[in-house]
């Protein structure tokens, strides 16, 4: 598969912090690249730099197969950045920002007349065109900030964290459009520290913090790397200690935990583990309410790997 | 691309409804103010003879420019100085006394003692600087060996220069008033405003400076062709701003700028150039938010306008006296200073002084701005 984007080495600090440190992937084309890490971890910082904003202190980055520099004009006009700041024009209307933003890749009219109508179509802006940013709420807001960075249809594309304070409506029409730029055929980093648009979009992902890359791979692939197969919770009214050491010795069971009427079980293996759960609590005439099973999250990777949650 | 960015600038700039407030609407309500404010006084203000000394040593003496400059100054219906020749002690005594506003004492160079601040001991000292720039000029032709000396030639320009009427003019004349006095420093302050829409504008196209600059900083625009329309685009906005003040304090406010309409121009077009060329480099060096560099410009502005005589007229004098290198920086004052220079010289010197020291202005700080913009990539944005 070609690559699109090849980093090596990457390694850039602030003063005595290393943000990037010593990062090597590589972006194969077509592909929605995740990188998954929260805040702080070097997500953006990385970006910056393949973009050849930010000086680093070490290793190479290439795109397109050339290398990155501020003036590689050729590789820049085919790239579209979504920046996690809103960046757009107070004083323009929603039209406008796209075709001043636009009108630095695109120089034809009328051919950029085109690319901001599909623009505005896949945002869902199309009523929106007269409006000024103030007037937009904070989810429309976005949607313009990405129509800005993508309307002059590049090949390659960052979005950075461009569903962060995004109404539900809104997110969804964002993820629906990202996943059409993919159909068409762009490369695509996404940025995020909310898994669950990780799992739902990326192909592959990364696995960053303190600019490490921890882990990579596909979804599955990660979530491999986690102990636990199956996560239950359980309501159940005062329990007593001496059930809870009987299901931690059930088979498969990793761990369990009680508090605030809630039991928490994870299992090592086995997708069926619930049955044996109920079975047992009826056998001890154990009354329960709600029960929740899930398979393990990003998170729960994350959480292996560094003893902390995602969004700590 | 050049047009297409500076479209978009020149909009982005008229739409901005503060800066719009502060480089359009604010001179013209200030205009307006000083109008009410001193119509007054300009009904009542002429300038008269100025009483003065002149310490008899024997330099003074023995030296025909000095002696007959001032003496041709001193005659006629309406002289500029009424003078008397005195000893030190008594100049002393009659400045004391206030019956003169100042003395002159020639020795190796001119000295003037003046008792206090003031128009008229400042024209006073203008006219000895300039009598004494004429008379180093003739001299240094007389010392340099490298020119075969024309003594007849010398003793022809003594002649034009002693006997000539000074090269100032007659500045009893209606024009010279507070009320022009403000509105010079008025247009000072208008021409340095555009520093703001310098500043917003580059502001926008700086990856380390704004969200939208490092947009257009991943786009393929190189930066030089964005910072030029972008700054080009900022220069349009100001001078039509200046225009519309201009248009505002001549038809409505009814100010007469005098007979040198195209030279005012020219100043308030150099100082505006002055005044932009401040924002960009504000705005290329100081790593803050715009309402933070915005003040910042406001407060030079203004200190350099209160410096050169907006709030007081006596200021000037009081710097020009004491700190008379914080006006030779000051670009409010370089501009106000080129307006006096239209008004009480005869001669452009130092008017076109006043602009190129403008200029000078401009470039150390467009040289300054270069430095830092010159910057592809950033250590941190």
């Amino acid at each position: 598969m070609k690559n699109i984007i090849e980093v090596k080495n990457l390694t850039k600090t602030y003063k005595q912090l290393k943000a990037v440190d010593n990062l090597t992937f590589e972006v194969h084309e077509g592909e929605i690249l995740g990188l998954l890490g929260p805040n702080g971890s070097g997500k953006t910082t990385t970006i910056n730099c393949i973009l050849s904003l930010l000086k680093y202190d070490a290793g190479s980055i290439s795109i397109f197969g050339c290398e990155m520099q501020p003036n590689a004009y050729d590789i820049k006009k085919e790239i579209g950045v979504v920046f996690q700041e809103v960046a757009v024009f107070e004083e323009l209307n929603v039209y406008d920002n796209i075709d001043y933003f636009c009108g630095l890749y695109i120089k034809d009219k009328k051919l950029r007349k085109t690319y901001i109508k599909e623009a505005l179509e896949l945002v869902g802006l199309e009523e929106f065109q007269k409006f000024y940013p103030k007037q937009l709420s904070g989810g429309l807001l976005r949607r313009l900030n990405i129509a800005c960075g993508i309307a002059h249809k590049p090949k390659l594309i960052f979005l950075d964290e461009p569903t962060v304070a995004v109404d539900p409506q809104s997110r969804n029409n964002i993820l629906d459009g990202i996943q059409t730029l993919r159909k068409k055929g762009a490369t695509i980093i996404y940025t995020t520290h909310y898994m669950e648009e990780v799992e739902m979009l990326c192909d592959r992902i990364l696995i960053l913090d303190k600019g490490k890359i921890l882990a990579s791979g596909t979804n599955d692939a990660l979530k491999a790397l986690a102990h636990i197969e199956e996560k239950v919770s359980i309501e159940v009214m005062d329990l007593e200690e001496t059930y809870i050491d009987k299901i931690q010795k059930f088979k498969n069971v990793e761990e369990v935990s009680y508090q605030n009427n809630l039991l928490f079980i994870t299992y090592k293996k086995g997708n069926n583990n619930v049955t044996e759960l109920i079975d047992y609590l009826k056998e001890e005439g154990i009354h329960y309410n709600k029960i929740y099973s899930e398979r393990p999250t990003l998170n729960d990777v994350f959480l292996e790997l560094t003893g902390k949650e995602l969004r700590d | 691309m050049f047009f297409h960015n500076f479209k978009y600038t020149f909009l982005t700039l008229f739409k901005n409804k503060m800066l719009i407030f502060w480089t359009f609407a604010f001179p013209i309500l200030l205009g307006t103010f000083f109008q009410m404010a001193f119509q007054d006084i300009e009904n009542s203000e002429t300038l008269h003879t100025m009483n003065i000394a002149v310490v008899k040593t024997d330099t003074f003496e023995n030296h025909n420019i000095w002696k007959e400059t001032i003496q041709n100054l001193s005659e006629g219906s309406d002289p500029l100085f009424s003078t008397v020749y005195v000893n030190e002690e008594e100049a002393k005594k009659q400045l004391e006394e206030e019956n003169i506003i100042g003395y002159l004492k020639l020795e190796d160079t001119p000295k003037i003692v003046v008792k206090k601040s003031g128009i008229y001991q400042t024209i006073f000292k203008s006219v000895i600087e300039e009598i004494n720039a004429q008379e180093l000029m003739l001299n240094q032709m007389i010392q340099n060996g490298d020119f075969a000396v024309d003594y007849s030639t010398i003793y022809q320009k003594i002649e034009e220069i002693t006997k000539k009427e000074a090269p100032i003019l007659n500045i009893s004349r209606a024009n010279l008033s507070y009320t022009m006095i403000e509105f010079y420093t008025l247009i000072a302050m208008a021409a340095l405003y555009g520093g703001i829409l310098g500043m917003t504008a580059i502001n926008q196209v700086l990856a380390n400076m704004s969200h939208n600059g490092k947009r257009v900083a991943v786009s393929p625009v190189s930066k030089g062709k964005l910072v030029l329309s972008s700054v080009l685009a900022s220069y349009i906005v100001q001078l039509i701003g200046i225009a519309l003040l201009f248009i505002f304090t001549i038809f409505v406010l009814k100010v007469d700028y005098g007979t040198h309409l195209a030279l005012v121009l020219l100043l308030a077009l150099t100082g505006s150039l002055a005044g932009l060329s401040m924002g960009v480099t504000i705005a290329s060096i100081l790593k803050t938010s715009e309402n933070v560099k915005t003040g910042i410009i406001i407060s030079i502005t203004m200190l350099g306008c209160f410096l050169s005589g907006m709030m007081g007229i006596t200021m000037k004098y009081i710097i020009d006296k004491n700190i008379p290198i914080l006006n030779k920086i000051n670009p409010a004052s370089m501009i106000t200073d080129g307006f006096y220079a239209l008004y009480y010289y005869d001669t452009l010197d130092r008017f076109y002084f006043n602009i190129v020291s403008l200029l000078l202005f401009a470039a150390i700080m467009v040289m300054i701005s270069i430095f830092y913009l010159r910057r592809q990539k950033y250590d941190s944005i």
